[in-house]
């Protein structure tokens, strides 16, 4: 086990050699991951250091990250995939192993040019917060892990990436932590993406189990096998229950709306562009190998639909910005989850440029939405007015993005709406839906563009400030990217998503043909009825919230009530649980424990009624020493003396010595290790007792002299119990060549003759650490018990 | 407790406790003994220390290091300076709080701290056989032995911060009990 110097530091020189070797070869995709949490680590620190100007490092890092995820376009639309692994747990199949497609591409892509253009758009935002550096540090780790998600090709990589994306979303919306809105808000995403994330994770461990494989590329080979698994059904209904959550459908669609307590860069990147994405990523990634059954498209097309209504309904009630746009972008979400139930080649590409076009312009209005709040101070929709004079730049930002929602000739939403339609002229329920999330589009649109910024009213909403270049040019920049995009949809965007779209594998090698212009066909008959049917429903919008208040008493059943009674439901029963359990007496703990392990004992002895032969051993009783009988008279009588005495001092005195007693046992039999661990311990009990003697309240029987009885009782139980269960174990004693092993192996492979220590160091070493690391955090949980002082009114 | 006799006592036997658990640190490899017993022996002496002069006067003594400097005086040659400097560091040591022309530099060594250092040096002694590809936790030995000590390898060191955690650890215990 233990080579000598010399060829230690030869095996070191040849390791490195290697590894570095090994670095080159997986190259950087790792590397990037990387980045993005060295970035997150240094960002407080850079903060500390450069003030304010800690955004030019931090945004950097994206900025790289999108400069090589673009060196990647020219082999991605020539439709090769980029892969490495490096190889983590390989027995269990957990390995970090990447794989580069169009899908991911788009993504990778989506997230570093968003992350670049938020973090410049805080810097502004946040200008004043001293904890921007901490913001930072939240901001990178959630591009990191989604950055990771979308590149992950092993199933349980992704499952790492996800679950990191949902705690890095808990940070920032809790961010503003004196809020208690805020708090309440970030621990609902939690739990609620947190329980998705568990049946995720069970999800994906049953469909690795009916697949045998754990990498999405290997998934898709075994299609058939999976469709026809009897796992299949639980799988798909877990690992559905996972991205449903995420990405905020119906009826998981609370938490969302309620994010938006987060500061409105976060609102824009997590919760509309990139994470809530994650579900549909997911499900997109995971199309070809568990869609094509009823139950897919089922439940696919029914939870995305009702969300979409859902999502369009509440949008309309609702005056808060931020709230309108959350709950367009639930419905928005729920179109995608639609589309990708329907599964055919139009809903692929509808799902694909849908979900840009939604990012660059959902994203857009959000930072708009953000400027607005941040200048004028309000998010009211009723106070804000003609802010076009002021805010030019963002109102025409907000105009470019809102002309895109409504889906209007020549934005990229024109080409996502169209082929929406497309998509679903077949079904006319789904059609109607889409309809009708169209109208709300566009009613909403009408809202954060004309009734914000242009509309002519008595007053101009004041500025609190001018409005700051970063809180304006970020938004414009993408609002731009929606209409250059737009324009030239058949020439740049096209391309990477037929790339994309060939992951879906809806109809494989179907070349994807898009322009902006179809001629005058049914679906631009329906755009325009869209159209019309939404400035319409602007300009009845008052009415529209009037009769909407009658449906206030259904929200007290709705999802989000439920939620908050569950949660009040669950902390009421922890409460009254751990009184009962916890009720603070160490005896009560000690005797419960002592019982449990009895009950147990008994239970195991009573079904395999083992039988117990003492006539052989009789003979073992005629070889004890003299001295033993000694030293177990001595214990005995302590015993007895220790249940009559009034006196603590004595009382830990006496337990001393049954201690003691115990050592010289060790002794006697030939462990001497093991009795000097004895000694000591009982010396530093006694000492430390004796340190806290004066402090500690009069030694007096509390209990009642029944109680005396039931603790002695336990305690004869529990001495017999392991009295006889000590004699069976030496009865059957497993030969076991163990013992040999150590003893023989001790000094040749270790270099050491005393072999509990040889165990406990090198052996066993790694179990050594283990409990060290648990003394030193129990030991920290009991300083801070210690540090406790409740006469002051700490509570712990 | 604070009798003459009994903290009088105590003042000279820590020291030899201390070097008695160090000794039984080292020895743990061949014979009986190792960082735990010897982490509970040297944590004894201290906790002996604390029952006979009080939390504070332990601390001082064993765990704060005080260095005492003064700029040259001008009528004083450098070997003069040097030599008063390391009389005051020594032998003749100021005592804190009189007005006096010496500024004086504590180091403080917290049980904490010493608890976490154990667990680092515990938990780093075994990444030597991961930098040599081997896995974590393989030992390795020098290829020497030295009088008393005895052969010198990464488990000695994991076991030094076994030591070092169980010092720390109770050491930190008596000090929270004893001020309360």
């Amino acid at each position: 086990m233990q080579p000598y110097a010399e060829e230690g530091t030869q095996a070191i020189l040849l390791y490195i050699r290697y590894q570095a070797k090994k670095y080159i070869e997986i190259t950087v995709m790792l590397a990037a991951i990387l980045l993005g949490l060295v970035t997150a680590a240094a960002a407080p620190l850079l903060y500390r250091w450069l003030g304010k100007w800690v955004v030019v490092p931090v945004a950097l890092t994206p900025l790289l990250l999108f400069l090589y995820f673009c060196a990647f376009l020219p082999p991605v639309l020539q439709g090769q995939v980029a892969t490495q692994q490096y190889d983590w747990v390989p027995a269990l199949g957990i390995n970090l192993q990447f794989r580069l497609d169009g899908l991911s591409l788009l993504f990778a892509l989506l997230i570093t040019f968003f992350g670049l253009l938020v973090i410049l758009y805080s810097s502004s935002y946040l200008a004043d917060d001293p904890l921007l550096g901490r913001f930072y540090l939240y901001l990178t780790l959630f591009m990191t892990a989604m950055l990771g998600l979308v590149l992950s090709d092993n199933i349980f990589c992704l499952f790492l990436f996800w679950e990191i994306t949902s705690i890095s979303s808990y940070l920032l919306i809790g961010y503003k932590q004196a809020e208690k809105e805020a708090r309440v808000a970030a621990w609902q995403a939690l739990l609620v993406t947190g329980l998705g994330g568990l049946a995720l994770m069970a999800g994906l461990i049953i469909l690795s189990i009916a697949a045998g494989s754990y990498t999405f590329s290997g998934l898709v080979g075994v299609r058939d096998q999976v469709l026809n698994h009897v796992f299949y059904l639980p799988a798909l209904l877990l690992i559905l229950l996972g991205c449903f959550t995420k990405s905020a459908q119906f009826p998981f669609h609370f938490w969302l709306p309620n994010a938006m307590a987060a500061p409105t860069p976060v609102s824009a990147y997590l919760h509309s562009a990139t994470m809530v994405k994650a579900g549909v990523y997911l499900l997109a990634r995971l199309s070809p190998v568990l869609a094509g059954t009823q139950a897919w498209h089922d439940i696919l097309t029914i939870v995305g639909g009702t969300t979409v209504v859902i999502g369009a309904l509440l949008a309309l009630q609702h005056t808060d910005l931020k709230a309108i746009l959350a709950y367009t972008t639930i419905s928005a979400l729920g179109l995608m989850v639609t589309m990708l139930g329907i599964g055919s080649a139009y809903a692929g590409k509808a799902l694909l440029f849908f979900l840009l076009a939604h990012a660059l312009y959902k994203g857009t209005l959000f930072l708009v939405a953000g400027s607005v709040d941040h200048s004028t101070g309000t998010r009211e929709l009723f106070k804000l007015q003609r802010l076009g004079g002021p805010m030019k730049l963002a109102g025409l930002a907000a105009t470019l993005a809102a002309l895109s929602m409504a889906g209007v000739i020549p934005f990229l939403g024109f080409v996502g709406k169209e082929l929406l339609y497309e998509a679903s002229l077949e079904n006319i329920g789904l059609l109607l839906v889409n309809m009708m999330a169209g109208v709300a589009f566009v009613a909403v649109a009408l809202l954060m563009s004309y009734h914000v910024f242009w509309r002519r009213g008595p007053d101009k909403t004041p500025l609190q400030h001018a409005p700051a270049l970063f809180l304006n040019l970020p938004p414009l920049i993408l609002a731009l990217l929606g209409l250059a995009l737009g324009a030239t949809v058949g020439i740049v965007p096209a391309p990477l998503l037929q790339q994309a779209y060939q992951v879906l594998g809806n109809s494989p090698g179907a070349e994807m043909k898009v322009g902006l212009w179809h001629g005058f066909t049914r679906v631009f008959g329906l755009s325009l009825l869209t159209l019309l049917l939404g400035l319409l429903l602007y300009n009845g919008l008052n009415r529209v919230r009037e009769i909407s208040t009658v449906l206030a008493p259904v929200y007290k059943y709705g999802p989000n009530a439920l939620y908050h009674r569950l949660f009040e439901l669950f902390l009421h029963g922890a409460k009254a649980f751990i009184l009962k359990l916890q009720n603070g007496y160490l005896r009560s703990y000690v005797m419960v424990t002592m019982l449990f392990f009895c009950g147990l004992m008994l239970f195991m002895l009573w079904r395999d009624s083992p039988g117990i032969d003492l006539s052989k051993r009789v003979y073992q009783l005629q070889e004890m020493r003299m001295y033993e009988l000694v030293v177990m008279f001595l214990v005995i009588a302590a015993l007895v003396f220790l249940l009559g005495t009034r006196s603590r001092l004595t009382s830990i005195v006496v337990m001393g010595l049954v201690g003691y007693a115990g050592a010289l046992f060790y002794i006697l039999f030939g462990a001497p290790d093991v009795a000097a661990t004895q000694l000591l311990i009982e010396t530093l009990t006694v000492l430390i007792f004796v340190l806290l003697l004066h402090k500690l309240p009069a030694f007096t029987y509390v209990s009642h002299q029944f109680k005396k009885y039931k603790f002695i009782a336990v305690s004869i139980l529990f001495g017999a119990i392991m009295t006889y269960v000590m004699l069976l174990v030496q009865q059957q004693a497993q030969p076991s060549t163990l013992k040999e092993y150590y003893g023989d192996s001790s000094y040749v492979l270790a270099h050491g003759r005393n072999i509990v220590n040889v165990i406990l160091v090198d052996f066993r070493g790694l179990d050594t650490l283990g409990e060290i690391t648990v003394l030193a955090v129990a030991a920290l949980g009991i300083f801070s018990l210690l540090r406790l002082n409740p006469e002051k009114g700490d509570k712990p | 407790m604070r009798t003459l006799i009994f903290a009088t006592t105590i003042r000279y036997l820590t020291p030899l406790f201390l070097i008695f658990s160090v000794y039984i640190l080292f020895r743990g490899h061949n014979h009986p003994g190792g960082g735990f017993i010897g982490g509970l022996i040297g944590s004894i002496a201290f906790v002996f220390h604390v029952l006979a002069h009080g939390p504070e006067r332990t601390a001082g003594t064993y765990f704060q290091l005080t260095f005492y400097h003064q700029s040259r005086q001008e009528h004083y040659s450098l070997p003069r300076h040097m030599w008063q400097l390391l009389q005051a560091n020594t032998w003749n040591r100021v005592k804190q709080g009189s007005p006096s022309p010496w500024r004086y530099y504590m180091l403080r060594v917290r049980p904490a701290y010493m608890m976490a250092t154990g667990l680092l040096v515990a938990a780093t002694s075994g990444f030597a056989g991961l930098l040599a590809g081997l896995p974590y936790m393989t030992g390795f030995w020098l290829p020497f032995k030295l009088p008393l000590v005895g052969g010198l390898g990464t488990p000695l060191l994991f076991d030094t911060g076994v030591y070092l955690l169980v010092l720390g650890m109770i050491l930190k215990m008596v000090f929270t009990m004893s001020k309360e």
